[in-house]
């Protein structure tokens, strides 16, 4: 890395050359890291010794508040969390005609049951999902499917939520940044979601979707003739992470405007200008020089957003508790509910993993570092 | 210019939510404060639930024995309503071996798993008053000849009914879930020309604890079992289990709102507070919450045991819970001292009256006053004492994830992605796997 810095900079030619006060060079280097010796001496102990505590918990059978003895198990908690078992399902034939069997009710073509093909030994294999590849019917098994389908639902959750909160925070960047009456309120009445404690906004939330006219969007619903009878939000699988999604867009929005909007403020007035001369429309202006100009500062958000997104906790426990998970209530559960740390420490660590794979491809695809 | 403008706007919403925050604040807040208190005096912590009434009552025990004993203070810290998070809770202050709390209100179904936090009220004379209370329970909270919680109130389910709406109707209280369907379909249609927002029955649907006492009600009434039998055999898997609670999937969305699959006590009982139900399944404290000024049903309501299936009479879920007093307090004489006046006759017989819970000593089945304040304490006695218990027990230390199983399963049920019979069948590999006890 000190290498091709030095090439680069020899190269531009710009900077001194380092030759004649390497002697100085070295013993700042020195001073340099004996002052950041405190603070590396700090991270140590206050992320890299519980970051190995887990690690350590996630190789062992510990019970979470009790003190019943802790055994090694390798990696029993990963291979229970992970293992993945796809197979094929075969028709069920009729006997007679030795044509496959029809669903009389729905018409549909009936395979064998996944429950009675997926292995059960050691561990069992629970359903996940089935899928047709060449016309024929597959399973999909997994030993934990509460942990595949927290994963599926986090992941989920963070790109679509992310998305419409980078759109829209960047629409609602652009406006506040343009110059009108009453700016400055605008600006800091346009934070308060995201200022509201995430469990209140949660909780004000559960009420809002109600699953009876007490709720605000069953009671507009209704007034409005949409629906016949009260959608029950929270309840079904199919508006649960609509739901949330929504709730985390309406919260955090906020958050990515302001960051845009604080890269859109150091934005020199002069290239405009000198645009407008040239005849640059104002889309033209937006996607040749707006957005380009707002890449690190939409990367920092990204990277912000993402990161927070795939932790996601409150919102799942709060809204959802024990019917719909995310990684992290997943997590919590195991801990808490089943009291589980093993299993937990596991869990914390996959999360781990994923969020650091996450966070150095945004880095490198986004070139966050060379700005 | 701008710019400080901004400023200016952000500093003034922050100041606006500072205030905000503040003023919520509860006036309680300062008598619970440690500073205020004196050097040399015991503060004496009860973690309580906060369901209904109850985190009153607690408070006005504590406020009693706080009078009568100079140099004690008793705090409530009131916990969250759903039984896990509630555990949730408990289990921080274990793995951290805190002495910050000192009584543990338990649910019947913990004492199993948290023996080893707490202390052996035995030792600290609770033998005297034992033999007082329901021998069930005392024999529940025993653990290896430990007596870990002396227990508080007592709880079973009951339906409770309106008896304006019936009468109106021309209807009795139902005996069994047939009728009970059809009851609440009538009572329902007639009332809905008016009130859009009536339903015919609300009860505890969502995925939690609760859900695992009503299905295990439903169940145990259709002579189906109690999921996993005392002596360690797992029966969920029978036909009859099966056929009630498909049955109790067609009350969604008919008689029993969609939205009944996300509630918990509360939830359901918000909807018949406000008078907009016929029938409720929920524990004895919402009686007195029923009777209060601000009730829609009061006095047009009774209970009554919960409808029978196939076996014939109706079956309870055995709730309740108990005092403990946790091994790491650094008062457990003056701790043990505020749980057996919490539980004693005087304190269950304070909360009986004013707020319906149900005592756990025998003696107060037959007390006037309390009798005057709930009459349903006489006449569904029996209700009380026979209450089915939950598999917790037999499968200590891994009751809560049996628990898990069963209610994710019954809840998958009840919103429509599968059906009775390949869930339980499912569950049933499920259980095997997780207790290792053998199928029926």
């Amino acid at each position: 890395m000190a290498g091709k810095n030095d090439l680069d900079s020899s190269k531009k030619s710009k900077a001194p050359p380092k030759m004649g006060f390497s002697d100085l060079a070295k013993r700042e280097e020195r001073l340099a890291l004996r002052l950041l010796l405190p603070a590396l001496l700090i991270i140590l102990l206050i992320a890299f010794y519980p970051l190995a505590q887990v690690f350590y918990t996630s190789f062992t059978d510990r019970v979470f508040a009790s003190g019943e003895e802790t055994n090694f198990i390798g990696f029993d908690n990963y291979r229970r969390l992970l293992s993945v078992h796809v197979t094929e399902l075969e028709p069920v034939l009729d006997e007679t005609t030795g044509q496959q069997l029809t669903d009389p009710d729905s018409g549909e073509k009936v395979f064998e049951r996944p429950l009675d093909i997926l292995p059960r030994e050691p561990v069992r294999y629970r359903e996940l999902n089935q899928f047709n590849l060449f016309g024929k019917r597959y399973v999909i098994g997994a030993t934990d499917t509460n942990f595949i389908e927290s994963v599926q639902n986090t992941l989920t959750f963070t790109v679509i939520s992310v998305f419409i909160e980078l759109v829209l925070g960047l629409v609602i960047a652009l406006v506040v940044n343009s110059k009108f009456r009453f700016r400055g309120s605008m600006r800091a009445a346009m934070l308060v979601p995201w200022a509201v404690i995430t469990v209140v906004s949660a909780r004000m939330w559960e009420w809002m979707l109600a699953p009876s006219r007490i709720g605000m969007f069953n009671a507009l619903f209704d007034r409005l003739g949409i629906i016949e009878s009260p959608i029950a939000f929270l309840a079904s699988g199919g508006y649960q992470l609509s739901a949330l999604i929504a709730v985390d867009v309406w919260k955090t929005t906020p958050f990515m405007a302001l960051l845009i909007l604080a890269g859109l403020q150091i934005m020199p007035e002069d290239i405009f200008e000198a645009a407008e001369i040239d005849g640059a429309g104002k889309i033209r202006q937006f996607f040749m020089i707006t957005l380009p100009l707002l890449k690190p500062a939409i990367a920092v958000a990204l990277i912000f957003r993402t990161l927070d997104a795939l932790r996601v906790f409150d919102i799942f426990q709060v809204m959802l508790g024990q019917s719909t998970y995310s990684m992290a209530s997943y997590n919590y559960f195991q801990l808490i509910g089943n009291r589980n740390m093993g299993l937990a420490s596991a869990i914390g660590v996959i999360i781990f993993i994923l969020i650091f794979v996450f966070a150095v491809s945004y880095i490198r695809m986004l070139g966050v570092d060379e700005e | 210019m701008l710019k400080r403008n901004w400023m200016f706007g952000f500093v003034l919403l922050l100041a606006a939510l500072t205030l905000l925050v503040v003023g919520c604040g509860e006036p309680e807040e300062v008598v619970d404060d440690p500073e205020v208190v004196e050097p040399d005096e015991v503060v004496i912590t009860v973690a309580a639930g906060a369901v209904g009434m109850e985190l009153e009552l607690t408070r006005d025990l504590a406020e009693m024995y706080s009078e009568a004993n100079e140099g004690v203070t008793v705090n409530v810290l009131d916990t969250p309503d759903m039984v896990e998070d509630r555990l949730g809770l408990y289990l921080q202050f274990f793995e951290a071996q805190s002495s910050e709390v000192d009584v543990y209100q338990i649910d019947v179904i913990w004492p199993g798993d948290l023996a080893e936090h707490f202390v052996d009220l035995y030792e600290y004379g609770a033998g005297a008053v034992a033999d007082d209370h329901f021998p069930a329970i005392v024999e529940n909270n025993t653990v290896d000849g430990r007596l870990v919680g002396i227990p508080w109130f007592t709880d079973a389910g009951l339906l409770y009914y309106r008896t304006d709406l019936l009468e109106k109707y021309e209807l009795d209280a139902p005996q069994t879930w047939d009728e009970l369907e059809e009851y609440a379909q009538i009572i329902q249609d007639g009332e809905r020309e008016e009130n859009p927002d009536f339903w015919g029955f609300v009860w505890q649907g969502n995925a939690y604890e609760g859900l695992t006492c009503d299905a295990l009600e439903w169940i145990a009434s259709n002579d189906g079992g109690t999921i996993i039998e005392p002596e360690g055999v797992i029966t969920i898997n029978n036909p009859n289990a099966i056929e009630i609670v498909d049955q109790a999937a067609g009350w969604v969305g008919t008689i029993s709102p969609e939205g009944v699959t996300t509630m918990a006590e509360e939830e359901s009982r918000a909807v018949w507070h406000a008078g907009n139900a016929a029938f409720m399944r929920n524990w004895p404290y919402a009686y007195a919450t029923s009777m209060a000024d601000d009730s829609a049903v009061a006095g047009v309501f009774d209970v009554s045991p919960l409808p029978a299936g196939k076996s014939g009479s109706g079956a309870a879920t055995l709730g309740g819970w108990q005092l403990a007093v946790s091994k790491y307090s650094e008062n457990p004489e003056i701790a043990a001292d505020v749980a057996l006046f919490m539980a004693s006759h005087e304190g269950q017989k304070y909360r009986a009256v004013e707020g319906t819970f149900n005592p756990t000593i025998m003696d107060l089945y037959d007390d006037p006053d309390v009798l005057e304040a709930a009459p349903f304490f006489g006449s569904l006695y029996d209700v009380f004492i026979n209450a089915v218990a939950r598999p917790s027990t037999v499968t200590a230390p891994q009751y809560a994830a049996v628990s898990e199983l069963f209610y994710n399963a019954v809840h998958d049920v009840l919103t429509g992605q599968k059906n009775a019979a390949d869930a339980f069948e499912e569950l049933e590999l499920d259980l095997q796997d997780l207790t290792g006890f053998p199928v029926e």
